[in-house]
This record gives structure tokens, sequence and C-alpha cells, in this order.
């Protein structure tokens, strides 16, 4: 959430720090901070509010609380703690037909109000923290709901039938097939008309039953403001959090308001909004208050949670003091009463919904004193009770394919094709399990073995560990595979590719000492490892680590890699080692491998066989400039007395 | 031409050396399923059903008609916590690595398959000091040199509290030497998940932990885009 400097001034006052002081303290005591921007003369800090403190500090007032207590500054206005004076009237009746479903809804009318354009520091504010300024009265909803976290609606209360000289609202679920008219949303949104299933909670005009809001996600064209309209009333309520997030999901329109609402705000924000919404009204656009009514079935109260110093360092890893641990508490604005000696009663303040057991108060000790004091302890080193069968064979299996020439290779899970079928893939190419691993090796040794040449390889071996999944009555079962695959050709496959197949399902025969079922198919094979390890003895320690030397990966050239070969007597007893150093320093950088791949000798002269492969990172090679480079080799072999054929 | 020695995976190479280290510390290398039911996935780790939470990991799901109970490619390796609870007594101690899904758009930092490692350790009074110490060895072991490591607040469903970890190589010539990084999220084992799985949880008490093996990867060996570790491309593995 993008939360302005300036605004958080109005509520922490002069002990606020400057906004990188702000970012920092946020960043270590309560939420990351994704940016810091200056916009005029101000900053903008974009707070990442963690999921679990959305019900309370996606608003300005709730950053400002936190830097209060971080900063152990009260603040200097907090309109959660102003006095509430509620002037009630009796020209609104509400009818909530489900109390878990709306704990709560208030209503406030402002008579004789005059709709134009906010003054510009409020639409400032707004555009600042991504809101359109759109007139004074949907400005002041939005201002409010940044400012303090409760979602607002204004209605043009002269769209409402005027029977009885009162405004009926009736809170209720939609009937199935019932439509309502929703306003747009967004800059480019059109309002839409949406047909509900039943399950919906909708705000109705009480007198005709008709659907004029859903309920926390958006409101409807019924009794939308206008230009001319000069009396409204205010909406401020709570609903069931499943429920609006339900809706809001289903229907695809995910707001401002739902995402509050999803996350359980306080039942109590509500009046509290009320009184700062009636205010700025005032203030923006003129008017007199008209009474509110506030229909509160089901309140909630706060209860208090039994907090003890020994659980708290126990947790923490710290040790801290009873008086420490309850001024921290008493910090976030909890009342705290001792309960026995080194025990408290602990109340949140009641906009925290957050704080429910002694864990969350742990962590607010922990972060408020700052989880910087934790010191670093190692555990007492106990002995391994358990080796892992699969992993211990596994990692078996890897050594010995990796002696026998073969890579080991991770291929995605997902097919285009398939049986087993996922609900919701994103892509089309994403839409199935795998149930072998054969389909992937192939693919794997179709796009390597183009590839030889650059990798100095004689042929492409690969291998994969991985789950695969099968269809069965019982559902989806799994299991360990094991897969191979070589290839010797560059155009598929080819008979001799089963001899070095072989190779590796023999190292694998060893490498475990029992028979093995291989299914087979054209360059690959594949094994059930899962059905092999009950056969397997039980591993006593896990196998030393191979040697891993360090490595630091260079990024793959997007460009082909272009090969040549030179064959050239020697004058005497040269080593291959020897000749190459001598091809590498004429070839230069862009000969990125020399592989020897034929020796002999005659008449007493020995000949090497050189592949030199060719790479550029920042293009394609072209053959004169191969040419030229070969031409220097030439030169450079010649100069040795070195006889090139 | 001779056969030149194959190359192991980096991701297995990891997953090879992370159980090195903890092994030495007397954590069992743990396992469960990729395709994972909601119960395990989610419920077991205090993320409701219509609970914000469950927007934190967008989640492939498996046909009601093809499983018994609602299944998903799990989102995270941390349901092997709950089943090795489950199946196990206090004191325990594991690792849990194995490959993770998340239905979401690639890119070089993200894919729509993963591998993570999971930590768990339940004891009498393990605290969050315990779990600066593991992290602060794993790491210096890890990364071969001396590493710190600090806490920042964090939110997660399964922990309370719970914190970000970020980590600072001390010595050795790699780039990331001095630089704080930011590589898991951590904490203490939610309550509700230590007593859903018949632990007292004022007995007893526990750290967990979770980190991306890929993001290790690009820390450890400078692998910049996570698609190259399942491209199967030999110009990529063959270089480790």
């Amino acid at each position: 959430m993008k939360v302005l400097h300036s605004w958080l001034q109005d509520y922490v006052g002069p002990a606020l720090p400057d906004a990188a002081a702000v970012a920092e303290l946020l960043t270590f005591h309560a939420f990351e901070i994704d940016s810091v921007t200056t916009v005029a003369d101000d900053a903008v800090l974009d707070v990442d509010v963690l999921p679990n403190r959305a019900a309370d500090a996606l608003s300005h007032r709730g950053i400002a609380r936190e830097l209060g207590t971080i900063l152990s500054a009260p603040l200097v206005y907090d309109p959660l703690r102003e006095q509430i004076a509620v002037t009630k009237t009796d020209r609104v009746t509400v009818d909530i037909a489900d109390a878990a479903a709306c704990p709560r809804f208030t209503a406030a009318v402002i008579t004789g109000v005059t709709v134009q354009e906010s003054p510009e520091w409020l639409q400032e504010r707004l555009r600042v923290v991504g809101q359109r300024p759109i007139n004074n009265l949907v400005d002041a909803t939005n201002y409010v709901m940044y400012a303090l976290g409760q979602p607002l609606h204004v209605y043009d209360a002269d769209k409402f039938p005027a029977a009885h000289h009162t405004w009926q609202f009736s809170i209720r679920y939609a009937r199935p097939d019932e439509t309502i008219e929703l306003l747009a949303e967004g800059e480019h949104g059109t309002d839409r008309t949406v047909t509900l299933t039943g399950t919906e909670l909708i705000i109705a005009e009480g007198s005709s039953d008709t659907p004029i809001g859903l309920a926390g996600v958006k409101g409807g064209r019924f009794a939308e403001v206008h230009a001319g309209t000069k009396n409204i009333i205010i909406e401020a309520a709570h609903f069931d959090p499943v429920l609006i997030r339900q809706t809001a999901r289903r229907l695809g329109i995910v707001t401002d308001a739902s995402k509050r609402f999803e996350n359980a705000p306080s039942r109590e924000l509500p009046l509290y909004a009320q009184r700062e919404i009636g205010q700025l009204i005032l203030e923006i656009a003129g008017g007199e208050q008209g009474g509110v009514v506030d229909a509160y079935p089901n309140s909630i109260a706060a209860t208090p949670v039994m907090v003890t110093l020994e659980k708290v360092n126990s947790r923490l890893g710290l040790s801290l003091t009873a008086t420490e641990v309850q001024a921290l508490c008493k910090r976030l604005g909890a009342t705290v009463e001792e309960s026995a000696a080194d025990q408290f009663l602990v109340t949140a303040p009641w906009e925290r919904t957050d704080l429910v057991i002694e864990e969350d108060y742990i962590e607010e000790v922990g972060r408020l004193h700052g989880l910087s004091n934790i010191q670093a302890v190692l555990p007492e080193v106990v002995p391994l009770r358990e080796i892992n069968k699969r992993q211990y064979y596994s990692d078996r299996m890897r050594t010995a394919l990796v002696q026998a020439g073969f890579s080991e290779v991770i291929t995605t899970t997902f097919q285009k094709k398939g049986d087993i079928q996922l609900q919701n893939a994103l892509a089309s190419d994403k839409r199935y399990v795998r149930q072998t691993l054969q389909k992937n090796i192939t693919a794997v040794l179709d796009a390597n073995s183009v590839h030889t040449d650059l990798l100095g390889l004689p042929a492409v071996r690969v291998f994969e560990i991985g789950t695969v999944f099968k269809r069965s009555e019982t559902g989806i079962t799994e299991h360990l595979s094991l897969a191979l695959g070589a290839r010797t050709k560059g155009n598929g496959y080819s008979p001799k590719d089963d001899a070095l197949l072989s190779e590796g399902c023999a190292a694998i025969q060893t490498a475990l000492g029992v028979e093995l079922p291989w299914e087979g198919a054209a360059g690959t094979a594949e094994l059930n490892v899962s059905a092999v390890l009950p056969e397997l003895p039980t591993p006593q320690a896990y196998e030393p680590l191979p040697e891993m030397p360090t490595v630091t990966y260079a990024p793959i050239s997007p460009y082909p890699a272009v090969a040549r070969d030179i064959a050239l007597f020697v004058t005497g007893n040269e080593t291959p080692e020897e000749v190459q150093a001598v091809l590498r320093a004429t070839a230069g950088e862009l000969c990125v491998r020399q592989t020897l791949f034929d020796t002999f000798s005659k008449e007493g002269r020995t000949s090497y066989a050189f592949r030199l492969v060719f790479l550029s990172h920042v293009k394609t090679l072209t053959d004169s400039e191969v040419n030229t480079i070969m031409e220097r080799v030439y030169t450079g072999a010649a100069e040795r007395g070195w006889e090139v054929r | 031409m001779e056969t030149p020695l194959g190359h192991q995976h980096p991701l297995s190479r990891m997953i090879s050396e992370i159980n090195n280290i903890f092994s030495s510390l007397g954590f069992v290398f743990a396992e469960g399923p990729e395709a994972e039911t909601e119960y395990y996935n989610f419920d077991r780790l205090n993320v409701p059903a219509d609970h914000p939470s469950r927007d934190m990991q967008d989640t492939f799901w498996f046909r009601g008609k093809d499983v018994p109970e609602p299944t998903v490619l799990r989102t995270h390796t941390s349901p092997v916590q709950a089943r090795y609870m489950d199946a196990h007594e206090p004191p325990l101690r594991i690792i849990a690595p194995g490959k993770v899904f998340r239905n979401e758009a690639t890119d070089a930092t993200h894919e729509a398959q993963f591998y993570q490692v999971e930590g768990l350790y339940i004891d009498k009074g393990v605290h969050l000091g315990h779990l600066k110490g593991t992290l602060e060895y794993f790491f210096s072991k890890f990364f071969s040199g001396k590493t710190e490591v600090r806490f920042r607040p964090s939110y997660f469903p399964f922990t309370e509290p719970s914190v970000e970890v970020d980590m600072k190589l001390l010595e050795g010539n790699s780039k990331l030497v001095g630089k704080w990084i930011e590589v898991m999220g951590a904490g203490m084992v939610h309550p509700k998940v230590l007593t859903d799985a018949g632990i007292d949880a004022n007995t007893f008490s526990g750290f967990a932990f979770g980190v991306g093996i890929d993001r290790l990867g690009f820390m450890k060996y400078g692998v910049e885009d996570i698609r190259d570790y399942y491209s199967g491309d030999l110009r990529f593995i063959n270089q480790f």
C-alpha cells in the first residue's frame, strides 16, 4: 500500500523521522518496504502490509500507529481514540436478515451538500495513493478508507422512494437469478449487470426490495451520486470476511473494499469512520449532519490473553524482565493486568483483531524489542536417527551414472498431453502431469544432440530421477522413476544408441545389486525405483559426498557454434595436451573447445586430429570469420614444424 | 573419443550437500508426495479454506473426479512437517527437500515448478535463537564462508512468530560477500500446527523454515535464470 509521509505526519506529528528512517524502522520492526519515492516535496512509501495486519494496517492511521508504537511516541491525532457522539435518527431503518453475515451496519444522513471537485490537497493525496479523484463525495469515502481502513459507500438519498419519509435498508442474501447493476470499476471500466446465484449478500432498498449494492464488494447504480446530488446517506458496515471473499472471487470483482473486508477489520471501526467522513464532508461539500443509525446486532468483546514471561523468553530466546514485557505490550496500546507472578492478562486495542493467542503477543514483543537482539545458538548435535533410503540410493545411482558418462537432467512435470489433467492450469502446455519420464528424456536428447561438438561429447547420455504420476482406482498415485537416454547421432534414434544405454543400465545394476525390470523404448530406458527400493538393503550411513569443485556458471550463448577439424603430424613426441595448448592459444577466445578425436602413428610420426569449436556470445560467427582464425591456427602449427594434413 | 564423465544436476547436487550438512546435526531427510491433499497442503498448516492466506500461493488442483479428496500439486514442502509429526513423536529434526508447484506465469525468477527444502526442529525449549544458530551453521557450510543471519518480521499462517531471514557472507571470494540477501521465510511452529498433530504446544516448541533451492543456486553458482534448471540443456548442466 502506498503511504504518504505527510499524511503519516498528521497522526504521528513532529516525532515522525524522515522517510528513509521510517522505511528502516518499519523494515526491522513491522513491514517490508517495496520502494520509497519522492512526489513533489513529499515522500511515498510502498509498504508491504503483512496479510495478518490487513485488518488494521491497510491505512495511514494504521501505519502511523505502528510507527508510534515502534518509536514509543503517542499519536498527536488518533481518529480511533476520539470520542464518538452520535446523534441518532429514526429516518433510516436497517433490516439485517443474518447477523452473522452482517454483524454491523451504520448509515449517516447528511443533507444539503454541494457536489464539486475536491480541494487540491485531497485530490493530490488520492492520486498519490493510486486513486482517481471523482467528486468531493466519492473522494471523501475513498480518502477515509485510505486514512482509517474502513470501506465506505455514499448513496444519493433522493434516489430512494419517499415512502413514509424514511430510508429503508435491507441487508439480505440475493435470490437466485436476481440481477444487480454495479458501478464501473476503475478509470476505464464500465457499469455492468451481474446475475447473482443466491449466496451473495446484498444491500437492498427496503420498500421496493431492489438490490442497490453488492455488500462489501461494489456499490450499485441505483443510488449513485451525481452532480446534482443534495442529500446523501453514507454506509459504514462490517460483513463476514469469508462471504465477501467468496463473492468477490467468484464474480471476479476484487476491490479495495473487498480486500479490506475479507481481512476482518474491527467491528468497532464503522462509527469512527462515520465521524471522520462526516467532518470531512461538511468541510469539503457543506451540508448538515442528519443523524446516524447504528444497527449492531452482533458485537464481540476483546478477549484477554494470558501471557507468561517464561513462555515469551523461552520462545524468543531472550531474557526479558516482566517489566519490559509489560511495557512492550502497553506500547501496542494493549491493557495489561498482572494476574500472578510473571503472568499477565493482556487485552489488545480493539482495532488489533489479529492478536488472539499468546504467540501473537510473543511475536509483538520480539519485533518491538528488536529481532536483532536474538542471539544465535546452535542446537546440541544428536545422532542421525534414520537414513533416507530413497535419497541414499538416488545418490548412489547418480554417482554410478555420472561415472558412466551420463549427465543428470531435471525436466518439467507438466505435459501438453496426457491422461491426468489438472483442473486449472494457466498455460495450455501445462495442462497434464507426466506419467513417465521417457517423453521428456527423448525431447532432451533431441535438443542436445545438435550441441555435441560444443559439449565435446561423442554422444548425448542423460538421466533423470523424478516423480511420475499414475491414475488408479483409488485416485492419483505417484512413484519415483529413473530414466536413461542415449543418442549417438544428430538426426534421431539409431540402434547404436542401445549399446550406450546398456552401459548405463549395467552401471545401475551394479550400483543396486539386484535384477531390474527396465522398460525401454527407442533410445530410452525407464525403471520404477519405488518398486525396487523395498528389495534393497537398509543403508547404515550416507556415503561421503563426491568432490564438489567451485563452479561459477556462465550464461549460455544464444548463437550457434561452428566446428572445424584440424589434423596434423607433430615433429617429435609432443603430447596431445601440448598441441591443444598451442591450438587454443593461436585460435583465441572464440575457440571454446578443442577436442581430440583421433590419434595415429605412421612411420614414426604421430598425427592428432582435433575438433575446434567456435562460439561468440554477441553474434553469429560467419564462415569467413572462422576461416581467418583457422588461417592463424595453420600458420601457428607450421611455425612449430607441424604438418597440417 | 573417450567417454567423459557425466555431470550431476546442480539442484540434486545442492540437495545432497544440504542433506550432508543437516544430517551432521541430526536432521533426518523426510519426504512426502508431490500430489498432496488439500488437508495436508493447507488445512494442517493453519491455512483454512476461504481465508486470505490462501492467496499467498497460487495452486494447481487435480480434477475432482480423479481423486477421492481435494488434491493439489503441493505448493510447498511444508506438508511434510505435518505428515512427519503424525508419524513420529518429538523430539524431532527433519529436512524435507523436494519439488513444489505454483500456478503462475514463468520468467527468469519464477517457475511453475521449483525446489524447496523444509526444515523442522521440535523439542522442549526450542527458540528463535536456535533457528538463527542453525541457519548460520548451514549457510556457513553451504557457502563455504562465515555467514551472519538476521531476522525481519514476517507472516506465515503456520508459524508464530514468523520471520524473514536475510544472510550475509562475511568472507570468501564470492561477489555476495558483505551484502545482506533475503533468503527465506521461517518462524516458530504455530501452536495450532503442533496441536493438530497431537503435540502438546505448551511442552514442546519448534522452529520451521522453507527455502528455495533454486534461489540458493543463484547465490552459490551465479545462475541467473530459474528456467535453465529445467531446460535439460547440457550446455547448462555440464558446467557443474
